[in-house]
């Protein structure tokens, strides 16, 4: 086919609307912007290339050219993607861009020339549907900018300095702190979709209380000198992200605490340092994610996936923790995949069995799926106690 | 009432026809020619040159739309999915069998034979409100697609008792001249070589290689907006160098012309002197002159010609004979000014798909 230009961009449009309705209806089910997100740099990327490149490249496009085409327009996507740091997911983002291009194949190859008598003859051009599809797509775009501005939260900024707490957030809004802000008292979350940022927070009960709510997320949050947790979360969904919590003198609290949240769908906790404390993480009946965390010095497991939960932990950093590095326990299920845990100490005093130094344990009627995990100067590297079993696979048996 | 007539019978008519269909019953359209089997002269044509494949891809057929093509039929024909690959890198083309058998089946479904009537018609005349066609009636909107005018014999081999044209029926002598560089040429070249002669090609430039008749932007707006901006002159000589003789480049043609070169069977000349046999591989007459109907209309509408072209409109119809109330179109090699490649089926669905559209959008038809 020989495009005109205004062809190509007719075409690429209208071959991009079931796509960005299909991305709509999406980001409503998934509540995520990603496929709106993804479906605009898709439409931006084609038009600057046939604008800048194809029309000038290709006086006649073969069929066969939409493959290699279609790859160079999906690695510069990507890249854009990769190098803005958007919160894409790859395989689904993979997944819409490749239905999206046989969309895009199927109709210009079958459904345009069906719909449209002159369609090869005219280059591509597609007539009143053309300017009516790339209205629709900007509409389309606008519309989902302006929701996506309107819905956004309020952003409170918590000024430096001291402030007294406890903090009680009742709607939803980022709170960010500016450098120096410090909360003494703690903060208690009391509504859906609540981000805190770069706040510290000194004392309190528990530092951070998070309790049925959803869409948590906190984010490069400070924690020390709390009396029970460091970050409790009770029935909720949350993420947390690049946290520093201090328990040091607590022997009792735990670090973060994240229980009964199976019905929340999956919580996550990355990229966080905690010192100190009876357990650094620890979850009860949840579902839960612990990637990349560093913990040391606890005084009875470092990360717990306990009570019936279904978890994983990946990439995380275990130091001198009493008792266990790693626990599996309480008929829960669990996925330990690359962690390293080093220096565990014994603190049975010749009594209890599942508190020897060890590195990995499963325990209590637990199944611990373990992979590739460095386990190194602890006085038991990994063990099980209780009806439990440990399988070393890289594939996880739930 | 019937208001819409074709004037002629052959593919080009038969392709609009097909389109003509995709908005009108059979008994709205009236076809007039003088065989009701619209591959009656290209059938034979096709067999004097031996023709196997069409030049023409998978789109090359006489329905309305480009999708589905012959390639995926073929698929189901063939039970492979070669022609599907083939068709994606412009390698697949139809056999010439497989083609008389796609018109053999649309002449069927589209209900042709309902729609022909049996007639020669010699004068178009501009009535109010339409044309009259030669006491076959009066009709608001017409196409004439008359074909081509005849073969073209070099004069000075007319009278010569070892000429032939190309598309005459023929056999091949032990010692052959072809005159021409065009598909039909290049045909002949491996037909008389198979038959065992010794050839020599006989023409006054190189012959262009490129897939199709003309290049590919013109077969879309994109070549044809600048097309249709040209000045008259500008037209003419933009027309001479689009038409000139090609064939398709590729080792189907090259490794056998190569193989009888090198073993003294195949070589260029200057003249025609010492064959047995001279192959006239040189087309069609050109110009509107050269048929009746046509000239007659020129004359009697005194219409706006270009050195044996008739001045179109973009869309093919004649501008001083086509307004919001009727339309004369013309289809196949007439409509050049307005479609290099318009003695194509590529050509003759761009005619008719304007045609259909000037008849929609006439409030009176």
């Amino acid at each position: 086919m020989s495009y005109t230009l205004t062809g190509r961009l007719h075409s690429r449009l209208t071959a991009l609307l079931p796509v960005l309705l299909a991305a709509l209806a999406l980001s409503g089910t998934l509540h995520r912007w990603w496929p709106v997100e993804l479906v605009a740099l898709m439409a931006a990327v084609g038009v600057a290339l046939d604008l800048q490149v194809w029309h000038r490249l290709l006086p006649y496009q073969p069929a066969w050219t939409m493959v290699p085409l279609g790859a160079v327009e999906l690695a510069l996507l990507m890249a854009i993607v990769v190098g803005f740091g958007l919160q894409v997911p790859l395989g689904p983002a993979l997944a819409l861009y490749g239905a999206g291009w046989g969309v895009a194949v199927v109709l210009a190859l079958a459904g345009f020339p069906l719909l449209r008598l002159t369609y090869a003859e005219d280059g591509g051009e597609l007539g009143r549907l053309g300017p009516v599809a790339a209205i629709a797509i900007g509409l389309a775009l606008l519309g989902s900018a302006a929701t996506y501005y309107a819905r956004k939260p309020p952003v409170v900024h918590l000024a430096a300095g001291v402030h007294r707490g406890p903090l009680v957030i009742t709607r939803r809004e980022v709170l960010q702190g500016e450098p120096g802000a410090v909360v003494r008292g703690g903060i208690v979350v009391r509504h859906d979709n609540v981000e805190i940022r770069d706040v510290t927070v000194v004392g309190g009960s528990n530092g951070i209380t998070v309790d049925g709510v959803h869409g948590t997320v906190l984010d490069g949050v400070s924690i020390s000198g709390a009396k029970l947790d460091g970050i409790h979360v009770r029935t909720a969904g949350i993420v947390i992200r690049n946290c520093t919590i201090d328990m040091l003198g607590n022997p009792l609290g735990q670090g973060i605490d994240i229980s009964f949240n199976m019905g929340m769908g999956m919580s996550m906790v990355d990229g966080c340092t905690i010192v100190g404390g009876m357990q650094g993480i620890t979850t009860h009946s949840s579902m839960t994610e612990i990637v990349h965390n560093r913990v040391s010095r606890t005084s009875a497991q470092a990360i717990s996936v306990a009570e019936m939960s279904m978890g994983t932990a990946m990439d995380n950093q275990i130091q001198d923790a009493v008792g266990v590095g790693l626990s599996c326990d309480d008929q829960s299920m669990c996925m330990f995949e690359h962690n390293t845990v080093v220096d565990t100490r014994d603190a049975s005093g010749g009594g209890d069995r599942s508190a020897r130094g060890f590195g990995l344990l499963a325990s209590f009627g637990s199944e611990a799926d373990v992979w590739d995990n460095e386990l190194s100067a602890n006085p038991v590297p990994i063990g099980t106690v209780t009806n439990s079993l440990i399988r070393r696979t890289r594939t996880t048996g739930w | 009432m019937t208001s819409v007539a074709v004037v002629g019978s052959g593919l080009a008519g038969f392709t609009a026809y097909q389109t003509l269909r995709r908005g009108l019953e059979p008994e709205q359209i009236v076809v007039l020619g003088t065989n009701a089997d619209p591959v009656a002269a290209w059938r034979r044509r096709a067999a004097a040159i031996r023709q196997r494949e069409m030049r023409s891809e998978s789109d090359g057929h006489c329905l309305p739309t480009s999708f589905p093509g012959l390639a995926l039929q073929s698929v189901w024909r063939r039970r492979s999915p070669a022609p599907l690959l083939e068709t994606v890198t412009d390698r697949y083309h139809p056999t010439v069998a497989e083609f008389l058998e796609h018109v053999e089946r649309r002449r069927e479904r589209s209900r042709w034979d309902e729609s022909f009537r049996l007639a020669h018609v010699e004068q178009v005349r501009a009535v109010d409100g339409g044309f009259e066609l030669d006491g076959h009636g009066t009709f608001r909107h017409v196409l004439i697609a008359p074909g081509h005018p005849g073969l073209n014999m070099p004069g000075e081999l007319r009278d010569d008792p070892r000429a032939v044209h190309a598309y005459e029926p023929h056999d091949y002598a032990s010692t052959v001249t072809v005159v021409g560089a065009g598909l039909a040429a290049a045909t002949e070249w491996l037909n008389a070589l198979d038959a065992g002669a010794e050839v020599v090609s006989v023409r006054r430039r190189e012959p262009v290689r490129r897939p199709l008749n003309v290049p590919r932007e013109y077969l879309s707006r994109r070549g044809l907006d600048t097309f249709h901006g040209l000045g008259g002159q500008e037209r003419i000589a933009r027309l001479r160098s689009l038409l000139v003789p090609s064939y398709p480049p590729g080792r189907a043609w090259d490794e056998p012309l190569g193989r009888a070169a090198a073993e003294g069977r195949f070589r260029v000349g200057e003249s025609v002197n010492g064959s047995e046999q001279v192959i006239c591989a040189t087309g069609f007459r050109h110009g509107f002159q050269h048929d009746p109907l046509l000239a007659r209309l020129v004359a009697d509408q005194g219409l706006a010609t270009a050195e044996g072209w008739i001045v179109l409109a973009p869309d093919s119809t004649v501008p001083a004979l086509t307004d919001e109330a009727r339309t004369l179109a013309l289809a196949g090699a007439p409509g050049q000014w307005a479609f290099p490649a318009a003695d194509t089926i590529t050509g003759a669905k761009y005619a008719a798909h304007r045609f259909l559209a000037r008849i929609r959008s006439c409030r009176t038809r």
